[in-house]
């Protein structure tokens, strides 16, 4: 068989791309369930992450942090317009107004963060972020960002553990509680101004836009928070 | 991650096989004297736990792909061999992508773009055109295996290295004892970033080719 004709190389090339795209597609089919649980698992790690409730790093099995995940996490769907808790069978659309709030209790039952969810574009790509809140809805407990793809080593360090701790005790209302929301600063935050020390974390370098995202989106879904922040501050 | 068992029950393990499967680990290592698949050496070698399940996909990469492109080889049109030698490998890369992102989650969130730069792997590449296309599925399959095991054991020392010195734990675990600590002792910020993993590496690609001898020609 002459196997460099035309009509065969054409043949084989299609025949062995149709091969193994479709053993692919099998193999993804398959192992669907399997990725979706283990998004699941770590979207959850995250939360209790940004509450403290657990370390970056933590060796300890599945079943008992899902276990944890169970006993002090509550997540609850909230009407960003009435800042009211809903129940989520009676709402049709989530959509922008409704949005799903974790909160997290101490080992006695006391509120020991509120957890939003926080997403936006950055440079390449939506991240995806978890802001644990201290009960008094006002400062940071700590925050993690779970999903994103943007450049590692650069906009991909809003991963890194050092900086995400430099978030911790910043504050989003200023004292005439008006929403300031954080700023990520282009270069390092200044400690002698008051407002800076208070509300704004060092910009990442050579992250410019993904710094700019982030500062963006934070802002806007504080915004929408805001009402249930009020309610929440005003409750503790 | 060393020296695995040789199969005996194989009727027909000669020569070549024992060659096929045991040189790339040593006498023909591909770091250390073909000096290929550097850049992810350093890349994801700053952990032992993510330098050895990069270790572990490569060498099923390679073994996989060897076997699939040596089963076909007698019927790969010549004009095309290297696309679909590609189309092979990337297969194989998205499959070992999909079981991570399945079973271990965490670390394939950790090795992120570099599993997918499996595919620009030239060890992967290399053992293709060089050896799969000219030899049966069997010793092709060894020669894959020993191949991502030569890759995978240099990948694993440059791991534990960086890992122990750079941030005092192997595995996750704290292996430098807090005492040390109290006495002044630092961890080797120089390990974490790349230009030590370079010092690293050039040390082990000596030190291995001090003791086999090897001189370039």
């Amino acid at each position: 068989m002459n196997t460099n004709s035309n009509s065969y190389v054409m043949v084989f090339a299609v025949a062995v791309c149709v091969i193994i795209s479709t053993m692919l597609a099998v193999l993804a089919n398959s192992l669907r369930s399997t990725q979706d649980a283990a998004k699941e698992f770590d979207r959850q790690k995250n939360v209790m992450l940004a509450a403290g409730l657990i370390e970056r790093g933590d060796l300890r099995p599945r079943a008992e942090l899902e276990k944890l995940y169970q006993d002090r996490v509550t997540e609850q769907l909230v009407d960003t317009e009435t800042g009211e808790v809903v129940d989520p069978a009676k709402v049709e659309a989530k959509g922008k107004r409704y949005r799903s709030v974790a909160t997290t209790k101490s080992a006695d039952g006391k509120l020991e963060a509120i957890v939003l969810p926080v997403s936006g574009k950055g440079l390449w790509s939506t991240l995806y972020a978890y802001l644990a809140l201290e009960p008094d809805a006002n400062t940071v407990r700590g925050i993690t960002f779970y999903e994103h793809g943007e450049t590692p080593g650069l906009g991909g360090e809003v991963e890194n553990a050092a900086w995400t701790a430099t978030w911790k005790g910043k504050t989003i209302f200023d004292a005439d509680h008006k929403l300031v929301s954080i700023t990520l600063k282009k270069g390092k935050v200044d400690p002698a101004i008051e407002r800076e020390k208070k509300h704004m974390v060092d910009g990442l370098s050579g992250a410019t836009l993904t710094c700019k995202g982030v500062t963006n989106f934070l802002l806007s879904d504080l915004q929408a928070f805001q009402t249930y922040l009020g309610r929440m501050a005003k409750q503790n | 991650m060393t020296a695995t068992a040789t199969p005996k029950t194989k009727p027909l393990f000669g020569a070549d096989e024992k060659k096929a499967i045991l040189d790339p680990l040593w006498d023909n290592n591909p770091i250390a004297l073909q000096v290929l698949g550097i850049c992810s050496a350093l890349a994801v070698t700053t952990k032992l736990d993510a330098a050895l399940v990069m270790g572990a996909g490569v060498t099923a990469v390679t073994a996989a792909s060897n076997v699939i492109i040596s089963l076909i080889r007698n019927l790969i049109p010549s004009k095309i061999r290297i696309i679909v030698q590609l189309v092979v490998v990337s297969g194989a890369v998205i499959a070992v992508d999909q079981v991570l992102r399945a079973y271990m989650f965490d670390l394939s969130k950790q090795l992120s773009v570099f599993i997918g730069l499996i595919i620009t792997n030239c060890i992967v590449m290399g053992r293709l055109e060089a050896y799969a296309m000219q030899n049966p599925p069997g010793r092709s399959l060894l020669d894959g295996i020993g191949n991502g095991l030569g890759y995978a054991w240099i990948l694993a020392v440059v791991g534990a290295i960086r890992e122990i010195f750079g941030s005092g734990k192997l595995l996750g675990m704290q292996v430098v004892p807090q005492g040390l600590y109290e006495a002044g002792y630092v961890n080797n910020g120089l390990m974490v970033l790349a230009p030590g993993a370079f010092i690293l590496l050039g040390v082990i690609v000596w030190v291995q080719r001090a003791i086999s001898g090897y001189v370039e020609k």
